[in-house]
């Protein structure tokens, strides 16, 4: 999986591509990790091209959220791919994530 | 989006051209995503399908988990623990597809490889086609070493022993026609690990073509397999097929289609 960090203005941008599993949680936690530790508490991850995520990922993505929250920062998901959105339905995370889609994004720009 | 949409709400009115088995043993930590990842790529596709969870007597929370998705064309057959290859054979013969099609619950083969698998059925050149992490242009990641020498020496013996001509008969990736699943399924006899191995002799044995499809295959971390332990029960079903078929113990169906045992969460939903 290949994994880009972009700072914008309001919030750090890390884009995310390939299979996002139990292998490269490890990797994404230390990007994740080093992205907070530096004090970034707005972050936004682009899941558009990501077509498989596993309950591992999840979890790491939970986890940041907590952290982002609990800095009294905002986590979004951007534009996940159609794939990983039935994922998230199915395991009920639609639900418990900001979930930024590609219209909602337009609407807001 | 929209196939996956229709799917996942209107229940199918004919008999589906595909099944999708997915064996579980314990997978509440893994099923979700990957009947998602099923889900969703078979549903954007033309044929109709419909979606088999055959549980393996888990004592985990993964019956329920399935139940509460109330998928419409998702079914979940439930047994005791009877090993990985009576769960296969039970969902296979429970399935109504023209094309049966099981696939591993951990996604180690992600299901994007189907339509590879499906070619040389398609176009009646094989009537089973089975994934392999050993055929030119497969592609493995994270095999461990461990993994990677014991599978080798077991391919040794069972092409050596047994006459089977395929290179990886162990990957958790294949498709039958509905005819050959039927017969292959209802003479197969062993509920553990080697079952594989048996289907592919019967196929052979059957007069069966088998087509050996390259695949891509991630080693899914937190397999639930202690490979020494299943190597040594290989080798014992290796001497009980041998056995078994020079007895014609494998002469005749034993396992008839059964959809008896299989309920539809829409059926659960009109029961209740």
């Amino acid at each position: 999986m290949n994994i880009t960090t972009n700072q914008g203005t309001d919030s750090t941008v890390i884009v995310l591509e390939g299979r996002f599993d139990a292998h490269e949680a490890p990797h994404a936690a230390s990007v994740f990790d080093s992205v907070l530790d530096e004090g970034q508490n707005n972050i936004d991850v682009s899941l558009a091209d990501v077509q498989f995520i596993d309950s591992t990922a999840l979890a790491q993505l939970v986890r940041v959220m907590k952290r982002c929250k609990e800095a009294g920062g905002q986590f979004s998901l951007l534009e996940p791919s159609d794939p990983v959105l039935v994922i998230l339905e199915l395991t009920a995370l639609d639900k418990a994530f900001n979930i930024v889609d590609g219209q909602s994004a337009e609407q807001a720009a | 989006m929209k196939g996956y949409r229709h799917w996942s709400t209107v229940p199918l009115q004919e008999r589906p051209k595909i099944s999708v088995v997915i064996p579980a043993y314990n997978e509440e930590w893994r099923i979700l995503p990957t009947i998602g990842a099923i889900a969703h790529e078979m549903a954007e596709r033309d044929e109709s399908f419909e979606l088999i969870v055959s549980d393996d007597g888990s004592s985990d929370d993964t019956n329920k988990l399935v139940r509460e998705l109330e998928l419409p064309n998702l079914r979940l057959i439930e047994s005791v623990n009877t090993g990985k290859g009576g769960a296969v054979r039970r969902g296979a013969l429970a399935a109504s597809g023209d094309y049966i099609l099981f696939a591993d619950a951990d996604q180690s083969t992600p299901i994007q490889q189907f339509d590879a698998l499906f070619a040389p059925l398609l176009d009646g050149s094989a009537q089973v086609a089975i994934g392999s992490r050993g055929a030119d242009g497969a592609e493995v990641a994270n095999k461990s070493l461990k993994r990677k020498i014991l599978s080798q020496g077991l391919n040794t013996i069972v092409r050596v022993g047994f006459g089977i001509k395929q290179k990886d008969t162990q990957c958790g990736f294949k498709l039958f026609t509905r005819e050959a699943a039927l017969d292959l399924f209802g003479r197969q006899r062993i509920d553990g690990f080697s079952f594989d191995l048996e289907l592919l002799f019967l196929a052979n044995r059957q007069g069966y073509a088998v087509a050996e499809i390259p695949v891509e295959w991630i080693d899914a971390p937190g397999s639930t397999v202690d490979a020494a332990k299943v190597a040594i029960q290989f080798l014992k079903d290796l001497v009980s097929l041998r056995l078994r078929a020079m007895r014609g113990g494998y002469r005749h169906i034993i396992h008839q289609p059964a959809d008896s045992s299989a309920t539809t969460n829409q059926q659960l939903r009109s029961a209740a």
